[in-house]
C-alpha cells in the first residue's frame, strides 16, 4: 500500500528542506540548477559590486597609464581579499550574527557608533555614485540620465523591499552575468598574450607617485568595507548551517577571484589599447568605454557600457543593504531582506533613504562627481582599517569563535593584509587631504 | 545619591515599583569607588549580579580597577550606589581576586549590548542600557532599556548622559539573558520564564536567535521539560529541526522523536541522511517506529506525506454514546479528533461524524445513521492540490486518505494543509529564511 517514493525524488525532497511548496514537486532537474545557484551566492555578489563605476574607473586608468604594469599586484590583492572575505563568510556561519553586531557585543556600543556613522557616509556616498554610474552608462547610448535612473532606483527598491531574500539573490547573480563582458572586451583588444602572462608573474615597480597612487587605488577600490559588511550579514540570513562552511568559505573565496579576473580583464583590455596608442589620461568608467571605441571597435564601447550597467545596478542594491543590515545590527533593529515596513521600520526607512538620496543626487546636473568620490575615497579609507582589525580580531578570538577561530597560518597571513591595507588605505587619506 | 530625576518615569512602560528611583549601568560602571570617608581609591569597571533565583537578580558585587589591577568587592562592603560612586562601608579597602561563583554574570560585559529574550511576545530584544534599584532591601537589576534612549546616554559624555531619562523600560520579569558565553554559567542557569510561552514561539525564538543562542534555549526547554523541548522541536522548520538534532546521539534522537506526532516524527527523520535513519527508527517505541517507518514510504508532497496515522475508526453500529466514550478514552491528540470515522463491517471506510453531531445526537442513535456519504476519501498518492481543493469544497477540517482496498491509513488536517500553503513571505516571523 504504501506508494515507494523513487530515489530521485529523495532528493529533491532534501533541496526543497522536505515540505512540500505550491508547485508540489521540483524536477529533479530543476532541482540541479538550483543547487547550482547555490553556489553562487553572497561571496560572490559583494566581491563583484567592486567591479562599480568606480572600480572600472581605477582599472581602466591602471590599464591605460602603465599597460599591464599593474597586474601582478592584482595577484596579491585577490589573495588579500580572498582571505577577509572568507574570513567574513565564516564568521557569519559560525556566530550566526553580523559583522556590526558582533563589534558591538565585543567591543561596545561606542565602536560600533563610530563604525555605523562611517559605514553610513561611506556607503551613501558610494551609492550615489552608483546611480552616477548607472546614468553614465545609459549616456553612452545616447539617453539622459534623468530617465533611466530613477526606474532603476524603483525597480531597485521594489527588489528589495518587496521581494524575499532568495529573489534579491538570484537577480544579484544574474546581475553578474555583464561581467563576462570585460573578458570579451578584452579578448577583443588582440593583447599579447604572452606579455600578459609575463606581467602577471614578474612584478613590475615603478617608482613614481603616480604609480603608488594608482597602486593605493586599486587596491582600496578592490577590498572595500561594504563588501565583508554584507557578505556576512547575507550569510547570516542565509542561515547557513555549519556543516556547510567549507562550502561558503569556497564560495567567499571564489566569488574574489572571479571579481579580480574582471579587474584583470579590465585592465588587459585597456592596456592593449589605450596604453598602447598614447591615451593615458582617464577619469571614469563611461570615459574608458567611448576612449576604447577608435582601437577596439564599437564592440568594445558596447561591452565596456553593458558592464558597467550590470556593476552599478549590482552595487546600487548591495550598498543599501549593506547599510541598512549595519544600522539595524549595531543599534539592535529588525532586520531582513523582504521585511514590510511595519516590521522592520529602520531597515526598510535606510533602504529607502539611501536609494531615493542617491538616484536623486545622481541626476543632478553638473555634479561634481570628482569630489564626491573623492571624499568616499576619504571615508573609506579612515574605515577600512578598522574593518579590517575587528575582523582580524574577532575571527581569532576563542570567545567568538570556539573551534573555528583562525588558526596561526591564515592568521598571521590576515594580520598582514591588515597592515598593508591599513598602511595603504590611511597613505591614500593622506595623500587626498595633502593635495589641493 | 540618585537624583530624583533619573526616577521619573512615565507612560505604560513604567517599572512595577515606582518608589526606588532607577540608577542606570552606564552611570555605575566608570563611576569612583571611594572609602566611608569619601575618598577615591579607584573606579568601577563592572557590576556582578547572581541570576538563577526567583525575583530581580541581586548584585553580589564589583569589580573595581585600583592602581591598574581589578580586584572584586562583594556587595556586602558596601554602602551605597550611586552615580557619584560606589561608597564602602569601611575606611581601608580589602582587595581580593575576582572568582566568578555559579550563575554570576557581569552586566556590563556578558549582559549589555547583548540579546534578551523578551518573554511578553516572544521578540529577541538588545540591551542598550541595563536598569538598577533598591529593591526588597538589595540592590537588583529590575529592568532594561532597549530604546534609542539607553544607547544615547552611553554615547555621551557623563555629565550629559545623566539627563537623559529611561526610554523603553522592559521589566526583568519578562526578561531571560543569554548565558552561553559566560563560562561558568553555561548550562547552569535554566530560563524558567520560557515555559510560559507557546512551543510556537519558542520555536520562533530559536529560529531568530543565533546558532548558539538557540542551542541555549533548546538545552534550557529540554532540561525542565522533555515534552515542551518535543513540541518546540515540532514547530521548528527543517532546516533548524535538522541542525540542532543531527549533533545529538541517536538515543537523544529518538527519545525526543517518539513523543512527536507521527507526521511530525516522519518528517523529522526524513530528513536524516539514509544511513542515520534506522539507527534512530530502531530505538523507538515499537507503535511510533510503525508509524514513523509507514509514512516515510510516502511523498511529502502528497496525501499520504500530510496525513497522520493516528484517528478514531469505529463500527458503523456503535451507538452515538459508545462513540463519544470512545473519544474519552482515546489519547490521540485534539485536533486530530475532531471528527470520527466510521467503517462498514467489511473494514472499508464509510465516512465520518464530526464530534459535535455525536453530541448533539440521541446516545442510542447508531454511527451509521449519522455517517454523511458524500464526505470524499484520497488516496495516499493524492497531490497536495487536490487534498487543499477537497477540504475547501466540503468544508472540512479533517479528511481520511484510504489504501486502494478503500481502507482507512490516515487523515489530513486542516493545520498541515494550512500551513503548507501559506505564501512563503508569511512563514516567518522574524524575517530568517523559512522560505525554499
Amino acid at each position: 500500500m504504501a506508494v515507494k517514493v523513487p530515489s530521485a525524488m529523495r532528493r529533491v525532497r532534501s533541496v526543497t528542506f522536505g515540505r512540500p511548496r505550491l508547485p508540489a514537486r521540483l524536477s529533479p532537474r530543476r532541482a540541479r540548477i538550483f543547487a547550482l545557484l547555490g553556489l553562487l551566492g553572497p561571496g560572490l555578489i559583494a566581491a563583484n559590486a567592486g567591479n562599480d563605476a568606480g572600480g572600472v574607473a581605477t582599472y581602466s586608468s591602471a590599464g591605460a597609464k602603465y599597460g599591464y604594469g599593474l597586474l601582478w599586484t592584482i595577484v596579491l590583492i585577490t589573495i588579500s581579499l580572498g582571505i577577509v572575505q572568507m574570513l567574513a563568510a565564516r564568521m557569519g556561519v559560525v556566530t550566526g550574527k553580523g559583522l556590526a553586531e558582533l563589534v558591538r557585543e565585543e567591543y561596545g556600543i561606542r565602536w560600533s557608533v563610530l563604525a555605523t556613522s562611517a559605514v553610513l557616509i561611506a556607503n551613501l556616498g558610494i551609492c550615489i555614485s552608483e546611480f552616477v554610474g548607472i546614468g553614465a552608462a545609459f549616456g553612452l547610448a545616447g539617453v539622459p540620465a534623468q530617465v533611466p535612473v530613477p526606474l532603476a532606483a524603483i525597480g531597485i527598491w521594489l527588489m528589495i523591499v518587496r521581494g524575499s531574500y532568495r529573489t534579491a539573490e538570484r537577480v544579484f547573480v544574474w546581475f553578474t552575468i555583464p561581467f563576462f563582458a570585460y573578458p570579451i572586451a578584452a579578448v577583443l583588444a588582440h593583447p599579447d598574450w604572452g606579455q600578459v602572462g609575463r606581467a602577471i608573474v614578474v612584478p613590475h615597480i615603478h617608482v613614481s607617485s603616480a604609480y603608488v597612487l594608482i597602486l593605493i587605488a586599486t587596491a582600496g577600490t578592490t577590498i572595500t568595507p561594504y563588501m565583508q559588511l554584507y557578505l556576512q550579514s547575507a550569510v547570516v540570513e542565509r542561515g547557513v548551517r555549519e556543516e556547510d562552511l567549507r562550502r561558503e568559505e569556497r564560495e567567499a573565496v571564489s566569488g574574489a577571484i572571479f571579481a579580480n579576473l574582471v579587474a584583470a580583464f579590465i585592465i588587459i583590455a585597456t592596456g592593449a589599447t589605450l596604453f598602447v596608442h598614447g591615451v593615458h589620461e582617464i577619469s571614469s568608467a563611461a570615459d574608458a568605454a567611448r576612449a576604447l571605441n577608435p582601437f577596439a571597435g564599437r564592440y568594445a564601447e558596447v561591452l565596456f557600457g553593458v558592464g558597467l550597467l550590470g556593476a552599478s545596478l549590482l552595487a546600487a542594491a548591495i550598498l543599501p543593504i549593506a547599510t541598512a543590515y549595519v544600522i539595524s545590527e549595531s543599534l539592535g533593529y529588525e532586520k531582513g531582506i523582504g521585511r514590510r515596513r511595519e516590521e522592520a521600520p529602520v531597515f526598510v526607512s535606510v533602504i529607502t533613504a539611501m536609494i531615493a538620496i542617491g538616484a536623486f543626487v545622481a541626476i543632478i546636473p553638473g555634479l561634481p562627481v570628482i569630489s564626491l568620490l573623492v571624499g568616499v575615497q576619504v571615508v573609506n579609507g579612515l574605515l577600512l582599517p578598522v574593518n579590517l582589525y575587528f575582523i582580524w580580531r574577532l575571527s581569532r578570538s576563542a570567545h567568538v569563535m570556539g573551534e573555528r577561530r583562525t588558526r596561526p597560518l591564515l592568521d598571521l597571513a590576515m594580520g598582514a593584509t591588515v597592515l598593508v591595507c591599513s598602511a595603504l588605505s590611511l597613505a591614500v587619506v593622506a595623500v587626498t587631504l595633502a593635495s589641493p | 545619591m540618585v537624583s530624583a530625576r533619573d526616577g521619573t518615569m512615565g507612560g505604560v512602560n513604567a517599572p512595577p515599583t515606582q518608589a526606588p528611583p532607577i540608577l542606570h549601568l552606564s552611570q555605575v560602571v566608570g563611576s569612583p569607588l571611594r572609602d566611608s570617608g569619601g575618598e577615591q581609591l579607584g573606579r568601577v569597571e563592572d557590576v556582578i549580579v547572581r541570576l538563577g533565583g526567583a525575583g530581580y537578580p541581586p548584585i553580589t558585587g564589583f569589580l573595581v580597577n585600583v592602581a591598574g589591577r581589578t580586584s572584586y568587592v562583594g556587595a556586602e562592603r558596601v554602602s551605597d550606589i550611586g552615580p557619584d560612586g560606589v561608597v564602602l562601608r569601611e575606611p581601608k579597602l580589602d582587595l581580593r581576586r575576582f572568582e566568578r561563583r555559579p550563575d554570576e554574570v557581569l552586566l556590563r560585559g556578558d549582559v549589555l549590548d547583548r540579546q534578551l529574550i523578551n518573554v511578553e511576545g516572544a521578540r529577541l530584544v538588545r540591551a542598550n542600557e541595563i536598569e538598577l534599584a533598591h529593591v526588597a532591601g538589595s540592590w537588583r537589576v529590575v529592568g532594561v532599556d532597549t530604546g534609542p534612549r539607553g544607547g544615547l546616554r552611553r554615547l555621551l559624555p557623563k555629565r550629559l548622559g545623566a539627563h537623559i531619562a529611561t526610554g523603553e523600560f522592559l521589566d526583568w520579569a519578562s526578561l531571560e539573558p543569554f548565558v552561553g558565553h559566560v563560562p561558568t554559567v553555561r548550562l547552569r542557569v535554566p530560563h524558567p520564564k520560557l515555559a510560559r510561552l507557546h512551543p510556537a514561539q519558542i520555536a520562533d525564538l530559536v529560529e531568530a536567535a543565533s546558532r548558539r543562542e538557540g542551542e541555549e534555549i533548546i538545552q534550557a526547554v529540554g532540561d525542565d521539560d522533555r515534552e515542551l523541548e518535543a513540541d518546540v522541536f515540532e514547530e521548528l522548520d527543517d532546516q533548524h529541526q535538522r541542525e540542532f538534532l543531527e549533533d545529538r546521539p541517536d538515543a537523544e534522537i529518538a527519545e525526543i522523536v517518539s513523543r512527536m506526532a507521527p507526521d511530525d516524527a516522519a518528517d523529522v527523520v526524513g530528513e536524516f541522511d539514509e544511513e542515520r535513519r534506522e539507527p534512530v527508527l530502531a530505538l523507538l517505541p515499537v507503535s511510533q517506529r510503525v508509524k514513523v517507518r509507514a509514512l516515510l514510504g510516502y511523498d511529502p508532497a502528497e496525501a499520504g506525506g500530510l496525513m497522520s496515522p493516528d484517528f478514531l475508526l469505529l463500527g458503523d453500529s456503535t451507538s452515538a454514546g459508545d462513540a463519544l466514550a470512545a473519544v474519552r478514552r482515546s489519547t490521540i491528540a485534539p485536533e486530530l479528533l475532531t471528527t470520527v470515522f466510521v467503517s462498514a463491517p467489511d473494514g472499508s471506510l464509510q465516512g465520518s461524524v464530526p464530534v459535535t453531531a455525536l453530541l448533539r445526537a440521541d446516545p442510542s442513535q447508531p454511527l451509521r445513521e449519522l455517517v454523511k456519504h458524500e464526505i470524499p476519501a484520497l488516496s495516499p498518492d493524492a497531490s497536495f492540490e487536490e487534498v487543499a481543493r477537497l477540504m475547501a469544497d466540503y468544508n472540512l477540517t479533517a479528511i481520511p486518505v484510504t489504501d486502494e482496498h478503500e481502507r482507512m491509513v490516515g487523515v489530513v488536517t486542516v493545520d498541515d494543509v494550512l500551513e503548507a500553503m501559506l505564501p512563503r513571505g508569511w512563514r516567518r516571523r522574524f524575517g530568517l529564511l523559512g522560505e525554499d
